[in-house]
């Protein structure tokens, strides 16, 4: 379980996160709504040992990864696919899958190259595209082998900020079945998404994050039936 | 006849400029700046060699080590100093601005290692090789097979080891890279050190050839990696080799048809012309067609 409480982070003098506390559940899919300047990705860049909180704690498992550093952080299992596919543009499709797996020990080779073969089964689109270098991908492959190249680490949870943004309809349709398919398999997922239509399809649990501060939480059917919510997040009138 | 025996010639030296561009490019592609103080970093490896030989003794292969180890120690000096404090994309000038001013301090203190301004540099006693009417120098043989040797080592280490991995993905997005585990703190240092035993190598092979040095070498070597690295591509590591061969090919063909004085005129306006033509080199991304620079590459 991955416990934030009472966070704050700041850049420079502006403060993005004022306190915020959640809890992401294990084996569930977590959503984080809200607008632009929300602090969400802030919030994704702090658990992930990106950006040092000024204060607060984020617990995962037992462990406080407050303040470490991200490499420590991913090998408590915790992995970040950051929004806008940062991918490595000039290096080819499975070298970035194994630079997923930078962090896993060299005696694990053998595991690391099978776990290659079964990211590229449930990727197809990848795995037709092995030595091709990643800068000549479409947006939604980009995306795809974003959240690929997490999983190579082997992670207990995933945080996925906003996988489906700019992508067609089509692509995020296959983006969010895949993180059905990923939770299903075991991994808990903290999804920080637009696209709260489509969130309501895989969240377990809902939060609203609205400049720097939590502003709703609840459940999927709570969340549809909050008339803020409503207006803002699901168009209806 | 004599245009095979030329361009041999200039092939064999060539090699030696490819490893100098090698440092420069590898330089390039991963912090994506240059470092005006390599070829000073150089020279005060070839000098401190020449200032330790009394000492050490040790002869050829002496001289081989302290060069390589003087060149990669004075580079992680100048990574520390120019270019670890200015990481930030704000930093490109500042960090450029820094290499010049350590430039001139590695220039100074490598004269003061050299106070008779030419020094006698050892050379390597091989016997010349014939065949078939063509003689080359035994020792631009050995230019060749080192040079081969070390690219041949920069390329295992780039596309075959964990840390290669790491140094390419730390070169197309760092942030990325650190996300994914890697410490990429000391890459810099990693990469500055490599860069010198490239460029050390190559000017021992220069220096060992010419018989002597000079305090005049660092600029020389600066302006000579950097021509063969742009003709080639800027950051791109098959470019740099490319670069450095056609560089030594010509020059050689230019001494040998119209005089040593046309050399460096040929050298800089093969750069102005590369640069009209190709602006991102010859293995360089066509700058015109992408709108993109070379520097994204290595």
């Amino acid at each position: 379980m991955l416990a934030i409480e009472n966070l704050s982070t700041s850049y420079g003098l502006i403060k993005a996160l004022k306190g915020v506390s959640l809890t992401a559940e294990d084996g569930k899919v977590t959503c984080i709504l809200g607008p632009n300047g929300a602090g969400k990705t802030t919030l994704m860049f702090t658990a992930a040992g990106i950006l040092k909180p000024d204060s607060g704690s984020v617990k995962f498992g037992g462990a406080e990864l407050a303040g470490l550093a991200a490499p420590k952080i991913l090998q408590q299992g915790l992995a970040l696919a950051p929004e806008n596919r940062l991918v490595f543009p000039q290096m080819s499709v499975r070298d970035n899958l194994l630079a997923g797996a930078y962090i896993r020990h060299r005696s694990e080779a053998k595991q690391v190259e099978e776990d290659l073969e079964k990211i590229c089964e449930r990727f197809p689109v990848l795995k037709e595209r092995t030595e091709q270098t990643a800068g000549t991908l479409s947006g939604g492959e980009q995306q795809m082998l974003s959240v690929a190249r997490a999983l190579m680490s082997r992670p207990k949870m995933l945080l996925l900020d906003e996988p489906s943004v700019g992508l067609a309809p089509l692509i995020v349709d296959e983006i969010f079945s895949i993180i059905r398919q990923m939770n299903k398999d075991g991994i808990s997922i903290l999804l920080v998404e637009q696209n709260a239509v489509k969130a309501l399809e895989v969240a377990d649990h809902f939060y609203l994050l609205d400049q720097g501060r939590v502003a709703f939480s609840g459940t999927p059917g709570e969340m549809a039936n909050d008339d803020v919510i409503k207006r803002a997040y699901l168009g209806e009138h | 006849m004599d245009f095979l025996q030329t361009s041999l010639d200039g092939l064999l030296f060539g090699s030696a400029y490819a490893l100098l561009a090698l440092g420069f490019s590898l330089i390039f592609g991963i912090m994506k700046r240059i470092n005006l103080a390599y070829g000073s970093s150089l020279l005060f490896g070839g000098a401190l060699a020449v200032w330790l030989e009394p000492f050490l003794g040790g002869g050829a292969l002496g001289m081989l080590l302290v060069t390589v180890f003087g060149a990669a120690i004075a580079g992680i000096y100048v990574e520390r100093l120019c270019f670890s404090p200015h990481l930030g994309k704000t930093g490109t000038m500042a960090s450029m601005i820094a290499t010049f001013a350590i430039w001139m301090q590695l220039d100074e203190i490598s004269s003061q290692l050299l106070p008779q301004r030419t020094h006698g540099f050892a050379g390597i006693d091989i016997e010349a090789i014939s065949f078939a009417g063509i003689i080359v120098r035994g020792d631009h043989v050995l230019h060749f097979w080192v040079a081969v040797l070390a690219i041949g080592a920069l390329y295992w280490t780039l596309y075959r080891t964990r840390f290669g991995l790491l140094l390419r993905a730390s070169a197309d997005d760092p942030e990325s890279a650190y996300l994914l585990g890697g410490r990429v703190g000391l890459l810099g240092v990693a990469t500055f050190a490599i860069a010198g035993f490239l460029g050390g190598t190559a000017a021992f092979l220069i220096l060992s050839s010419d018989g002597q040095i000079t305090p005049h070498f660092g600029l020389w070597s600066t302006f000579k990696g950097l021509v063969a690295m742009m003709l080639g591509g800027v950051g791109s590591l098959p470019g740099a080799i490319v670069g450095g061969l056609l560089l030594g090919f010509a020059e050689a063909h230019v001494t040998f048809y119209l005089g040593a004085e046309f050399r460096d005129i040929l050298t800089f306006g093969l750069l102005l012309l590369i640069l009209v033509l190709r602006p991102g080199g010859i293995m360089g991304v066509d700058v015109y067609r992408t709108g993109r620079l070379a520097t994204e590459r290595i």
